[in-house]
């Protein structure tokens, strides 16, 4: 299992190894999500920090889920916190448990690739579009016009992503004001 | 080369490519966050104070 994080990964130095922290077991599944893993299906566009979906462990003896063991094993590695990103190498990161069914499902649903000899994984297509509709603020709308134009999602996927998560009211909407149907 | 194959030989690349671009975009984007150049709107007063000169 391995955790990509952008920038170190390329770095010649090793002052985080790219694969480390799931190896660790710091995290469990991950995923790059927002608009770093839209740019795996589309062309790049500018972007500040990369979201890291991430499954995290519970504490033994607790049911309490927290970023913090992620950070505390990138800080001890000389990564330093920027609010709430952590920055690595170039990048400030931010990781984010799973919220809700769609979130989880896109995780678990999440597309194997591999940078630079390293595994790692990406969200879906369909559920980074069906993500950025349910998040709804407009560089959002605008990434999903990007996918569409682009022909970069299994129609037939998306609508049962949207259907299944109860997102087909606010597809109609989108539809409606962004693509002119 | 239209904006359209631009974008569709770009969205071809490899992801590991695509980061490196990403990469430079970011960095430009902090270059011109740094110069101020996003500074577009200068903060003018409504009106010029009495005892200043008007320009010939």
């Amino acid at each position: 299992m391995v955790i990509i994080i952008i920038g170190t990964i390329r770095s010649d130095e090793s002052h985080v190894r790219s694969d480390q922290p799931q190896a660790d077991g710091v995290i469990g599944m991950y995923a790059i999500g927002g608009a770093v893993g839209a740019t795996f299906y589309l062309e790049p566009s500018a972007t500040a920090d990369v979201d890291i979906f991430v499954m995290l462990p519970t504490a033994p003896g607790s049911s309490l889920l927290s970023v913090s063991p992620i950070y505390d094993y990138l800080r001890a590695r000389g990564c330093r916190i920027e609010g709430e990103r952590i920055v690595v190498g170039d990048w400030p990161v931010q990781f984010l448990p799973p919220h809700g069914a769609l979130e989880q499902e896109a995780l678990a649903a999440a597309a194997e690739t591999e940078v630079e000899g390293v595994r790692t994984w990406v969200l879906s297509a369909e559920h980074l579009v069906a993500i950025a509709l349910q998040t709804g603020r407009a560089k959002d709308y605008a990434r999903i016009v990007q996918f569409l134009e682009q022909g970069a999602v299994d129609a037939g996927k998306l609508n049962g992503v949207l259907k299944k998560h109860g997102l087909m009211s606010q597809w109609e909407k989108f539809k409606r004001k962004y693509l002119q149907e | 080369m239209d904006d359209k194959e631009r974008r569709r030989r770009l969205a071809s690349l490899p992801f590991s490519e695509k980061l490196k671009i990403l990469e430079k975009l970011r960095d430009r984007s902090r270059a011109i966050a740094a110069s101020g150049l996003r500074k577009t709107v200068r903060q003018e007063p409504e009106q010029a104070p009495n005892n200043a000169k008007s320009k010939p």
